[in-house]
This record gives C-alpha cells, structure tokens and sequence, in this order.
C-alpha cells in the first residue's frame, strides 16, 4: 500500500550467484589474456590505424572479455533489485555466457590469425549472446518507472549494442569479401559505437546506480540525469556519423557535446560525493576517480584525431585513453568492489550471518593492481606519442603483473566466501 | 469514534484532531486482505475532500507512502494504532504547513517516516527510490543506542542492505511479508 507496486518476492528477483560470478571470473581472465596478447602485439601499436593481428586481438579481448563480460554479469545480478521487475529466467542468462564466452575467444584467435572461419564463428557467437543479454534487459526495463536517468543510459546502451553488433558483422563480413568501400570508415564508426555508445552508456547510466550505493549518498536527481542522456545521445550521433560519413566537423562537434554532457556527469557525481555518508573512500575509489580524469582525456584525443592531428599518434594515443584507460579503469574499479559485495549479500545461508566485506577483500593484490595498471597506462600512452615499441611492451608486461594480481584478488574472494559457508553449514 | 484509542506515539495530538470525532473512517483492511491495492481510490477520496476538511482511514499498518503523498497534497496527517493490525490515521486538509511538528512521526531527510510502538522504533522506507532506503536505514541505525533494535516496513527485501548492515554489526533477526508491507525485524548481531 500504499504503493502500488505489485510485490514480488525478494528470492525471485535475485539471481543466483553462480550467474553474475561466471561473467566475472570470465572478465577477470581475459583481463590476463588481453594484456599479453598485447605483449605479443606491442610492435603494431605505435602508428597504428587499423587491421587484423593480436592487437586487434587485445582490444577485443578487452572490449568483449572484460568491459562487456563484466557489463553483463553486474546488469543481470543489480537491474532486476533496481527496477523491482523480474529479468527473466536464469537458464537465458546462463546461455548467454555459453554463447558469449566461448565466442569472444574465437573472434579472438579470429582476429590474431586473420582466419575468416574464426571471425564468422566467434562474431556470430558473439552477436547470439549478446542478443539474448539485450532482450533480457530490454524486457526488464520495459514499462519501468523508476531511476530514469539510468533506464534511459541503458536504453541508450541497448540501441547502441545493436549498432555494435550489426557494424561488427559486416567487418568480419568485409574479411573475406572486402565488400565495403571503406573499411576504415567503419571500423571507426564500430569503435566510437562500442566504446562510448554501448560501454560508455552503460557506464554513465550504472555511475548513477553504484556511486551512490557505494559512498552511501542520495542518488542522481532525476532532471539533470535525463539532460545527461539526450546530450550523451546527440553526441553519438554526430560522432558515430561523422565517422562512418568522414565527416570531420561531425565527429569533432560529437566529441565536444560528448565533453559537455561529461562536465554534467561529473557534477553531477561529484555532489552525490559531497553529501555522501561514508566519510573514508574505498581503495577502489582510486580507480573510479582516475576513469573520470582519463574519460575527457579520451574526447580531447578524439576531437584531435577528428580536427586532422596525425592518425599515427592521435589513432593510438585515442584508443588508449579509452579501452584501458577510461573503460578498463572504471570496470576493474566497480569489480573489485562488486565481487565481494555480491559475495557477501549471498553469503550467510540459513544462518543469516553474511560475511564481512572487509573479510572479503585482500587489499595487497588491490594495491598491487592499481599501481601495475596507472604504471601501464602511463607507459602505454607515452609508447603511443613517442611511438616506442619498448614503452608499449612494458606496459604490457606491467599490465599483465597486475592482470596476475587481480587474479589472486578475485580467487582470494572465492576462497573465503566458500569458507565462511563451509563454516556456516558445518 | 467508537474505539478506545491509545497513543503510541506519546506525543500530544493536533488541536484540529477533535473535528474527527464525528468523521466515518473508511476502512481498507478488507481490500488489502483480498489482494486489492486502495491507493489509488484513497487518492481519489482525498481528491473530493475541501480545504478545513477530513479523511479519515483504518489500515492494517501505518500507511506512511499514503502520508507522504497525502502531505504534499496539503494534508496534515495524524496516526494511532489501535489495535493489533489496525491502524486509524486522521487527515486534515489545512495545507500540510508543519505538519510534521504535530505528527506522532519523524521523517527523515530521504522520506522516511519513523515512529516508535511497543515493540520499539519503526521506519517505513516503501516507494522510495533507491538508494533512498538504504540511507535512511542506516542513518537511523547509525543513531539507536545500545540494545534497540528497529522494525522496517519495505516493499521489497533489501538484498543490498544486507552487506552494510553485517559490516556495522547488525542482521535481519525476522522477516515477515503481508501485502504491500514486508516487515524486517534489525538486531545487533550477537
């Protein structure tokens, strides 16, 4: 009552761990993957504009493996807690993992290789379990009322997937057939699309949700959120067509709105921090806060690219500060703290005694992680100016280090969650 | 009014109170017992009702999401329980002005309106947005000395509460769910 929602118990909202989990430890090893399949393809960063090979390879496993793994695990676990509307059954979830796991590696090794065979497979895996994610949360954000300056991020992530996926297919397509005119073309409109449409959305949107979830401050007003999404949305559009059409002005006018609607983000954060009720910022927070500085910079670079800088420092140097740099710092931020805090709201059983988070946590492999992982990012983006194969090897191999880290990290979860039900059932 | 009433809260009531005395509650106990939600028919009913005029309902709880729009439709509101599953709140159209100060019930600065019966304090954190309700719950628990507990009246069984509230020492001790109203009993743990 005095309500009007119709109640649906708790139990049937939450799904159970083992989803949200598989996509995370799924991300957490592709992170390893990633960083040394960029080991392996250090040499092709410096002056890189595009083609098949194991950098290519490394943004994907990125991309896909960790950004999107970890995007899809955390949206199946939280949306249906904070829309109050079911998601949909778990056997979908768990075959999207099926489809999307196994697809990711192919389109991977596809990409690696150049093999046509691999791309056609992996991509088409890819597409399948990305299809059933979208359908399921499309379903759960139909008719949802509340927070909806995060429905409408998500809706405006969803549109974007499906760009995504249809621009990726036609560039595996173009592999074998060389069908497009301008391959290149498409593949920037692909990057844009993936980067800051569909992970960028989903990113901005989540802010709202988790920022204030995890400071413990109020949410988001609803007014300047909903402002937020339409400039974020008319700066994919100029940017996405600028890039597709050539158009310079177009994609450098979308850079610019996207910076407008980021300073609103921003604000919009940095007030839910003042009137936070956790005095002390987590570790992770560290992360989060070098995302926000490292996602203007990541527009900057692209409105130099857009404006006629060289593509040989300003290609690279832009797809640094956005895959691992704004993208990979936010989502290994939320994961460290999204892992043992899911863990610990599952933990306890029958015996209603949850597992502390601070139990949880190892902080050693944390550290170890932020370090290795700003140590890489420095050096990538210095290799990508200078155009040093050294620096850009390196970073690989610190950013693997730290990759190794957040393994330990993640394990350590596991390890003492199941104790403490072990503990909790003996 | 027929009922004895008995002042749970223990503050004075509002002087415009006494106009209630000859007011015909409308009881919804019996359509929320047969699944129907009355909100919207209460919202309706408040609508016909003139400026210095009355509303009077009996519920099975508190109904605080029906005070706090109610409030901002200019209502003052005014709550007893009166029995075991029977709560009468008085509403009193005169502008809602403070109204606050007169009621029997605190609000938080998230919207959460708390108030204390026999079994302690209780805070009625439903159609909040989150996190709304986790801030409240916390800030009041945050402020509870040593040996009280508090009764949450939810509209949902708050899964990302239950890590902030192990780190702070405290637990669901008991849940029970009715209609619209899931009640979770917060002790401290051991």
């Amino acid at each position: 009552m005095f309500g009007g929602s119709v109640m649906m118990g708790a139990q049937e909202r939450l799904i159970p761990p083992s989803i949200p989990f598989r996509f995370f430890l799924a991300a957490t090893l592709y992170h390893v993957a990633a960083w040394a399949m960029l080991l392996a393809g250090a040499e092709q960063l410096p002056g890189f504009t595009g083609g098949l090979g194991p950098l290519v390879a490394a943004l994907h496993l990125l991309t896909l493996g960790v950004l999107a793994m970890t995007a899809m695990g955390a949206a199946y676990q939280l949306l249906p807690v904070a829309t109050r509307r079911p998601l949909g059954p778990a056997w979908a979830c768990r075959l999207s993992w099926w489809l999307y796991t196994p697809g990711v590696a192919l389109l991977s090794a596809g990409l690696y290789g150049g093999s046509p065979a691999a791309m056609h497979g992996g991509g088409t895996l890819v597409v399948a379990g990305l299809a059933v994610f979208g359908v399921l949360v499309a379903g759960n954000l139909r008719r949802t009322t509340d927070l909806p300056a995060v429905v409408a991020h998500t809706r405006l992530a969803l549109a974007a997937l499906a760009g995504v996926a249809v621009l990726g297919l036609v560039l595996v397509i173009d592999v074998g057939t060389g069908l497009l005119p301008d391959r290149g073309a498409v593949a920037a409109a692909h990057a844009v699309l993936g980067g800051y449409g569909f992970m960028g959305s989903l990113g901005l949107g989540f802010s709202y949700v988790l920022v204030p979830m995890f400071v413990l401050s109020q949410g988001v007003p609803d007014a300047p959120g909903k402002r937020g999404v339409g400039l974020w949305a008319l700066a994919l559009l100029l940017g996405v067509g600028g890039a597709a059409s050539g158009m310079r002005w177009a994609a450098a006018a979308g850079a610019l709105v996207a910076l407008v609607a980021v300073a609103l983000h921003l604000r919009l954060l940095a007030r839910v921090l003042k009137t936070r009720m956790k005095k002390r910022l987590e570790p992770f927070f560290r992360l989060v806060k070098g995302a926000w500085v490292l996602l203007p910079a990541s527009l900057l670079a692209g409105v130099a690219l857009a404006v006629g800088a060289p593509a040989e420092v300003a290609a690279p140097l832009w797809a640094v500060l956005l895959v691992p740099g704004w993208l990979l710092t936010f989502v290994t931020g939320v994961l460290q703290r999204i892992m043992p805090f899911l863990a610990s709201m599952h933990s306890g059983g029958a015996s209603g005694k949850p597992i502390l988070l601070s139990r949880l946590i190892a902080p050693l492999p944390l550290t170890v992680h932020a370090v290795a992982h700003g140590t890489a990012l420095a050096l990538l983006t210095a290799g990508a100016i200078l155009g040093n194969a050294v620096l850009v090897q390196a970073a690989a191999g610190i950013g693997l280090a730290g990759a190794l880290a957040f393994v330990l990290f993640a394990a350590l979860v596991l390890k003492r969650w199941r104790d403490h039900e072990r503990g909790n059932n003996g | 009014m027929g009922d004895s009433i008995s002042d749970i809260g223990g503050d004075d009531p509002p002087a415009w109170l006494a106009l209630a005395a000859s007011a015909e509650p409308l009881d919804v106990r019996p359509l929320l017992a047969g699944g129907e939600d009355p909100f919207s028919a209460l919202l309706e009913r408040a609508d016909k009702v003139e400026f210095g005029g009355l509303l009077v309902v009996d519920a099975p709880f508190n109904p605080a999401p029906l005070r706090r729009v109610l409030a901002a439709r200019g209502f003052s509101s005014y709550g007893r329980r009166i029995g075991l599953g029977h709560w009468r709140v008085y509403f009193h159209l005169d502008g809602g002005q403070d109204w606050e100060r007169t009621a029997e019930s605190d609000v938080s600065p998230e919207g959460a309106m708390s108030w204390r019966e026999e079994d302690g304090l209780h805070i009625d954190v439903r159609r909040l947005t989150p996190p709304q309700p986790m801030l409240a719950i916390l800030r009041i628990l945050d402020s509870l000395p040593a040996g009280k507990g508090l009764v949450v009246h939810h509209d949902r069984m708050p899964q990302l509460l239950i890590p902030e509230l192990a780190e702070r020492g405290w637990c669901i001790a008991r849940v029970s769910e009715e209609m619209a109203n899931i009640q979770l009993w917060l002790e401290r743990v051991g």
